[in-house]
């Protein structure tokens, strides 16, 4: 049993170990709104909240397609992108919002990767803003 | 009495002639179905999400075959003649080596650094890789499948192109905004500045092409007199090629490439990609350019006659392919 315990600990070092290089990482996550595409997009166009945390860079109508950029400096992850689209749902009143989001991690020299600084950390304070986001914009869409 | 010699002379040189044309005809159906088997064009793309690499048929445009690879697969470059496929993964250290007649992974080779981008000379004898953490460009000899060389080059060296007229190493080194240029001998034959955040590199003739991330522009340098001109294309500019004397690029956050012709120096078209589109190659016989869209997790295909999106197809995780992914 304590052999077993010891290879799996092995086993996710060593994959821990390897991730490292200049990777972006990626956080892409949706939710489906009850709500047709249009009212949807044009909800998302207004809302408020997301611009708290990131600045629009453009809106493309036709894609009903939204970029993004960062304006929160103190989170420990770097050159952030996103994109928020809104899809058709499986029906006419329900539509699928999808945001995906490219950025590094802070430390951007060779390893050891100091605490705090690595994939993981910047991963995990990312989906701290997609999750809720999405789930925030859900219920005022829904709401209305 | 001579015209029936004459006439058996005919017909003895038009049986002759007949059963050469017949042999021809055979012998062109023998080798036209031998090359259709071995000549698949092929596109290689480099799935870095989920440590794969998506081989897609680009008659078809469907997927052969996903194979498993290295950590994290990054950087691609394709010797043609030899038909092998070098990928490396910037996770595990190391490269393989897919043999792309049977799409089989046929070696690892270990470099205990992590390797961005790749390309090779026009012998197929050698393999370049920039090392982007130890600041090198190592050599792999193409036949014993080793590290044979290593140069010392400036900070984070990224892309990486072959000029075949020169024999030259072009590289970008994107945290210093220069692009270096490596002659056969080893010897940096000018270092020269580029725009902001250099990273894809292309270099063919007395050009090289250099996207430069930050700045949204395309700089373009002559090897000969070193003279140089910018032009501006979409958001964050990934990597550039040329194909028929006009450039393509990608813009990895407006999900467009630029199409810009170098002649008259104007861009010709802005085309939607999949999202976050970051490299290109092109399929020469049936003129198709191919993107791979990281964020989509999709390449797409278009016709660089008439500009126009062919199709969409799905790949692994972060689809990346950075180098020439594209087997002839």
């Amino acid at each position: 049993m304590k052999k077993i315990i010891f290879t799996l600990l092995a086993i996710l070092f060593s994959t821990l170990a390897f991730s490292h290089g200049p990777t972006p990482q990626k956080v892409q996550e949706s939710v489906t709104i009850a709500a047709s595409p249009e009212k949807t997009w044009e909800a998302l166009k207004n809302y408020s909240e997301f611009e708290k945390i990131m600045k629009v860079r453009s809106f493309k109508d036709k894609l009903m397609k939204a970029k993004y950029e960062l304006i929160k400096t103190d989170v420990p992850f770097s050159d952030y992108n996103a994109q928020i689209r809104v899809k058709k749902g499986e029906n006419d009143n329900e539509s699928v919002v999808q945001w995906t989001a490219r950025f590094y991690r802070t430390y951007k020299l060779n390893p050891p990767i100091p605490e705090g600084q690595d994939d993981a950390t910047a991963v995990a304070a990312v989906k701290e803003i997609v999750g809720p986001g999405l789930a925030g914009f859900k219920k005022s869409v829904e709401s209305q | 009495m001579v015209k029936q010699k004459k006439l058996s002379i005919f017909s003895l040189k038009a049986s002759i002639l007949f059963i050469l044309t017949f042999f021809l005809i055979i012998l062109y159906f023998y080798f036209s179905s031998y090359f259709e088997i071995n000549n698949v064009s092929k596109a290689y793309i480099t799935n870095q999400g989920d440590n794969t690499v998506s081989i897609i048929d680009l008659e078809t445009l469907k997927t052969l075959k996903t194979l498993k690879v290295g950590v994290a697969p990054l950087g691609i470059t394709i010797l043609q003649k030899k038909k092998l496929v070098f990928v490396g993964n910037v996770g595990t250290d190391d490269i393989s080596v897919i043999d792309a007649v049977n799409d089989t992974l046929i070696k690892t080779i270990k470099l205990g650094t992590a390797p961005l981008s790749i390309a090779s000379n026009s012998e197929e004898t050698e393999v370049y890789v920039t090392d982007w953490f130890q600041n090198n460009v190592l050599t792999i000899s193409a036949d014993e499948m080793k590290v044979t060389r290593r140069l010392k080059v400036g900070v984070t060296p990224s892309g990486i192109a072959y000029n075949k007229k020169y024999k030259y190493q072009v590289i970008t080194n994107r945290d210093a905004n220069t692009l270096e240029i490596y002659n056969e001998d080893d010897d940096l034959v000018k270092k020269i500045e580029t725009g902001n955040h250099p990273f894809g590199v292309y270099s063919e003739g007395d050009f090289a092409y250099v996207a430069n991330v930050y700045d949204d522009s395309v700089s373009i340098i002559n090897l000969v007199d070193w003279s140089k001109y910018e032009f501006m294309v979409g958001a964050h500019p990934y990597n550039v090629r040329v194909h028929n004397k006009i450039a393509y690029v990608t813009n990895t956050i407006d999900d467009t490439i630029t199409i810009y012709d170098l002649g008259s120096k104007k861009i010709i078209k802005t085309l939607d990609t999949g999202e976050t589109p970051e490299n290109l190659d092109f399929n020469i016989k049936q003129n198709l350019l191919v993107v791979t869209n990281w964020g989509g997790d999709s390449v797409s295909i278009f016709d660089t006659e008439s500009f126009q999106h062919i199709k969409e197809i799905k790949t692994g995780a972060q689809s990346r392919s950075f180098g020439d992914f594209i087997l002839q």
